[in-house]
């Protein structure tokens, strides 16, 4: 793909994106979601989650330790961009190797993440700030996937430093927020 | 153990009397900031702490020397340590009975003990490994036991650390004598 039909599907998709949520598309969906959060209840997950109140426990901590490791990732990359951490190592290798922890991570939140979400999925589908989180959730594997590891895939060393950094705080912004949407959906409701 | 939970439990009183304690307790927003601040610290610390163990087991980051990775992740870790270990005393002072008589919070502080020694071990070793190993895909077989037993304890931790918001064993629900004794329930002590 190339830089301008990146930058066209990524603007097309922003686009997309700010019509859904400006129109009554948002609200139409979210009511058409209702049966699947009612299903979610009653899936294994969701009824092992409500009857052993230890296994959600256990899934939660699961769920925290993948975000630790996701947040280390993320926190290497982004504070290499930034020239924080990790100055003399070259940035391309400390870029393609967190990726790799990054994804494995991620696989691992978005796991034990729907399983928690089957336990309480009624609650949270009335929680303002669990679509906040999916939001910010959506927009950071969006913006890692379709962004930021085509932009810095080839040769990164290259790339202008300023658009480095300005990646790198964008980056940190997002996941900031994925985290702390997330830790407030369990003050919530 | 009954003189030292009663000495646990009087000091948890005298600080719960105190204003401040209450008042962070009875604020919604900054006594949930501050816990999630907690969790969101544990990403710079224990994130690092992992990505080092994980290198040493020649799981992650394999292509970085490993000393150099040691050495340069050490400051973010300590930095979120110290975030974690302010905002973590604020959580305690803002319910001090109900922290101090938890079994899962005691467990923990055991756990954070264990794992500090065998972050200095660790530590040691690593130093007189000197760098002989830094490119190696593992390092050797000290080194790796001491990085294994650094993410148990911490999984331990976090898991420990999640299980204090559940209420299963406190003292009001008057579990049994051994995890009383445990959890530091003293007798005839008022509900908190």
């Amino acid at each position: 793909m190339g830089t301008y039909t990146r930058t066209i599907s990524v603007g097309t998709v922003i686009v997309f994106g700010l019509i859904f949520a400006l129109t009554d598309a948002r609200h139409t969906t979210w009511q058409a979601l209702l049966p699947l959060f009612e299903w979610m209840e009653t899936t294994p997950p969701g009824v092992i989650s409500q009857t052993y109140g230890a296994a959600f426990a256990l899934v939660e901590a699961a769920h925290l330790i993948a975000m630790a490791v996701l947040g280390g990732a993320v926190l290497v990359a982004d504070g290499r961009l930034l020239g924080l951490i990790l100055r003399d190592v070259p940035l391309s290798r400390v870029l393609d190797q967190s990726h790799r922890l990054f994804v494995w991570s991620l696989a691992a939140m978005i796991l034990t993440g729907v399983f928690m979400a089957c336990g309480v999925a009624l609650k949270v589908y009335y929680l303002n700030v669990f679509w906040y989180k999916m939001l910010a959730l959506g927009t950071g594997v969006f913006f890692v996937f379709f962004v930021r590891r085509p932009l810095l895939r080839g040769d990164v060393e290259k790339v202008n430093p300023q658009l480095l950094r300005l990646v790198g705080i964008a980056s940190l912004m997002i996941w900031f927020s994925v985290a702390a949407t997330g830790r407030w959906i369990g003050f919530s409701g | 153990m009954e003189v030292f939970n009663q000495l646990i439990y009087d000091f948890a009183v005298w600080v719960d009397a105190h204003q401040w304690s209450t008042a962070l307790h009875e604020s919604f927003y900054v006594y949930n900031w501050i816990e999630s601040t907690h969790v969101v610290a544990l990403t710079l610390s224990i994130g690092m702490l992992f990505l080092i163990d994980l290198r040493m087991l020649g799981l992650a980051m394999v292509d970085i020397p490993a000393s150099t990775l040691a050495r340069r992740l050490s400051l973010p870790m300590f930095l979120g340590f110290t975030v974690m270990i302010i905002t973590g005393l604020l959580l305690f002072y803002a319910i001090p009975v109900r922290s101090a008589q938890s079994l899962w919070l005691r467990i923990k502080l055991v756990l954070l003990f264990a794992a500090a020694i065998n972050a200095w071990l660790f530590h040691r070793r690593m130093s007189a490994a000197g760098h002989s190993w830094d490119t190696a895909m593992k390092a050797p077989m000290r080194l790796q036991v001491g990085a294994s037993i650094s993410i148990t304890f911490w999984v331990l931790i976090v898991i420990c650390g999640r299980l204090i918001a559940y209420d299963w064993f406190d003292c009001r629900a008057e579990p049994s004598s051994f995890i009383a004794a445990l959890a530091g329930c003293v007798a005839g002590q008022e509900a908190f």
